[in-house]
């Protein structure tokens, strides 16, 4: 393929790099949330996002998240809390079960129709380029919410607690920080981002029951580009990602955007493999 | 006497298998075949998995590979099926040092969540080279009826498989291998190239998913990127492994004989909750009993370890 890049087509590339880059950061910091608190990744944070774009669907994005609350929350008590400690192994396979059923259960109640949200079409043309509305409120919304998680975690006495917890649990407990509880929360939380982004990706693309998995892989992979365990981290990581992504879509065909993220992936592993911004400095 | 046993029950088994295309009708050498299939799967994940206790969510990326490789030198290049299936095989293997290398390398789920991103990617991958691989239409292979050669082979390689889980279960490599899985700091501190073990041990577990892909591309004559590359393959394999004991040399085969036959009894009538059904199962056995049906067997009856 022979393209000529124009500084138009370069612009239009970086603006949807960024407004995508919101959503990833956003959705992957429910995944480092849960990972810098419990020390578990959450293979099942992908089919969450995809019952949020469900409870969407039906209902609306508000409620859509507190449902989602609430169901990561009912998890954590009732599953995941038992493979804290344990070796790896285990909560990747109980998270990795958990998303199976999930997609199933889905599957089962939704059929594997394509359905979308049909909220705002077209696109805004501010000079020499086109911002798709839908984008643009996704962006507005995953960079409102974003600031919001980050507020919450750095000035309320909640979110001290979890980075705290995610700092050492020990140090934490000693504190007199009830670690059961923001292991809780944190799971209510991370499975609520999750479902914003369902919400905001219900807006942009239609939606299916298999959609999840890839999410999880990017979330993956956003932390891993961040550092994992550095919630700045995810916001960087977020944004490069959707650059690369569009960048890379602009030499290749959409169809290997997915391998430019994998390989992207590997070469991280091997050249840097703390992530850009370095480890859990919270 | 017991190991007279222990030994003389496998051969009789082997035997009786190795007859039984002679009796048996179409079918019934077909679903053996699954089941063969499901055994060297099965049997191939435990080794990373089970064994070494690095989870592997992608393991059908090796099928796929496998698949694709042995369909293109059998189609395109008109190689015999047997050769073209062991090279099925080393392509796997190929793919699995790429992919290990750097994911290895590191402690922690980046292994799992690689693998988990593998099988899109070679998904992808297979759709764009269209000129080799025929994209989303497909790859036809020249008709030929060798459902009962390829029956033995993969019989072989089924039973390749087992016994190479126990040659390492019962050797100082396994050892390592397990250690790495209990306490990867301790085993380092012994002096274990953890790195270079746990890579071992992945590729011995993508040569029989490869040579399985390969087999089963010539046995069904066409393969696509998706009856090549589905998840539901790798979750088969995990339940298969975790409900028969993983880290053990039988319970890949219970597992694979055990749930292959409910499948095709039960559960076939259910095509959605079967899938369903698998999940809570994996979750099920990882909160109830992590061991599995022979890790409690080996326990209440203090069965030997290689078993």
């Amino acid at each position: 393929m022979n393209v000529v890049v124009t500084p138009a087509m370069l612009g239009q590339v970086v603006i949807s790099g960024i407004l995508s880059g919101a959503l990833y950061a956003m959705v992957a910091l429910g995944l480092a949330l849960i990972f810098g608190v419990m020390r578990i990744i959450n293979v099942a944070h992908g089919p969450l996002l995809m019952l949020g774009a469900y409870a969407t669907y039906f209902l609306s994005t508000a409620v859509s998240m507190a449902m989602l609350f609430v169901v990561g929350v009912l998890l954590e008590r009732t599953l995941v809390f038992r493979v804290v400690d344990a070796p790896e192994l285990s909560s990747l396979l109980l998270t990795f079960g958990v998303s199976i059923a999930l997609v199933n259960l889905a599957q089962l109640l939704f059929t594997s129709d394509l359905r979308s949200v049909e909220y705002l079409t077209g696109a805004w043309v501010v000079g020499p380029f086109a911002l798709s509305k839908s984008r643009v409120v996704a962006f507005v919304f995953a960079g409102a919410l974003t600031g919001l998680a980050f507020l919450f975690l750095g000035r309320t006495k909640l979110g001290k607690a979890i980075r705290a917890t995610s700092q050492s649990r020990e140090v934490a407990m000693v504190c007199g920080i009830d670690v059961q509880r923001i292991h809780l929360v944190t799971f209510g939380l991370a499975a609520a981002l999750a479902a914003a982004g369902g919400a905001l990706i219900a807006v942009i693309v239609a939606i299916q029951p298999e959609m999840g998995q890839i999410w999880t892989f990017k979330s993956f992979l956003v932390i891993v580009l961040g550092g994992a365990g550095n919630y700045p981290g995810a916001l960087l990581g977020g944004i490069l990602l959707g650059l690369i992504e569009q960048v890379a879509s602009l030499f290749l065909t959409t169809q290997l955007s997915e391998v430019v993220a994998y390989v992207l992936l590997v070469a991280i592993l091997l050249v840097r493999p703390t992530g850009l911004l370095g480890g859990r400095q919270t | 006497m017991s190991r007279h046993v222990a030994l003389a029950a496998p051969v009789a088994v082997a035997l009786a298998l190795a007859a039984y295309p002679v009796v048996a009708s179409g079918y019934e050498v077909r679903a053996t075949l699954q089941i063969f299939m499901w055994i060297v799967l099965a049997g191939s994940w435990n080794l990373i998995s089970g064994l070494t206790g690095y989870v592997s969510f992608g393991h059908v990326a090796f099928f796929g590979a496998g698949a694709y490789a042995g369909a293109i030198l059998i189609s395109k290049a008109g190689w015999p099926w047997l050769a073209a299936a062991l090279v099925g095989g080393g392509a796997a293997v190929l793919l699995a040092l790429v992919i290990g290398y750097p994911c290895l390398r590191l402690k922690g789920p980046y292994f799992a969540i690689a693998m988990l991103g593998l099988n899109e990617v070679l998904r992808a991958l297979v759709s764009y080279f269209e000129g080799l691989t025929g994209g989303g239409n497909g790859l036809s292979l020249p008709t030929l009826d060798a459902t009962v050669p390829i029956y033995y082979v993969m019989g072989l390689t089924a039973v390749a498989v087992t016994v190479l889980t126990y040659l390492i279960i019962t050797s100082r490599f396994g050892l390592r291998l397990m250690t790495i899985r209990e306490d990867e700091v301790a085993a380092e501190a012994m002096g274990i190239d953890t790195a270079r073990h746990k890579l071992y041990a992945f590729l011995l577990s993508a040569a029989g998913p490869g040579i399985a892909g390969a087999l089963t591309a010539r046995d069904q004559g066409y393969i696509e990127p998706i009856s090549v590359f589905p998840l539901a393959t790798t979750i088969t394999m995990i339940v298969m492994v975790l409900f028969g004991g993983k880290g053990t040399v039988w319970g890949p085969v219970l597992g694979a004989v055990v749930l292959f036959v409910a499948q095709e009894v039960v559960w076939a009538r259910y095509p959605y909750v079967h899938p369903l059904l698998f999940g809570a199962l994996i979750v099920a056995v990882v909160l109830l009993m992590p061991r599995g049906v022979l890790g409690i067997l080996q326990v209440r009856y203090r069965l030997p370890r290689t078993i």
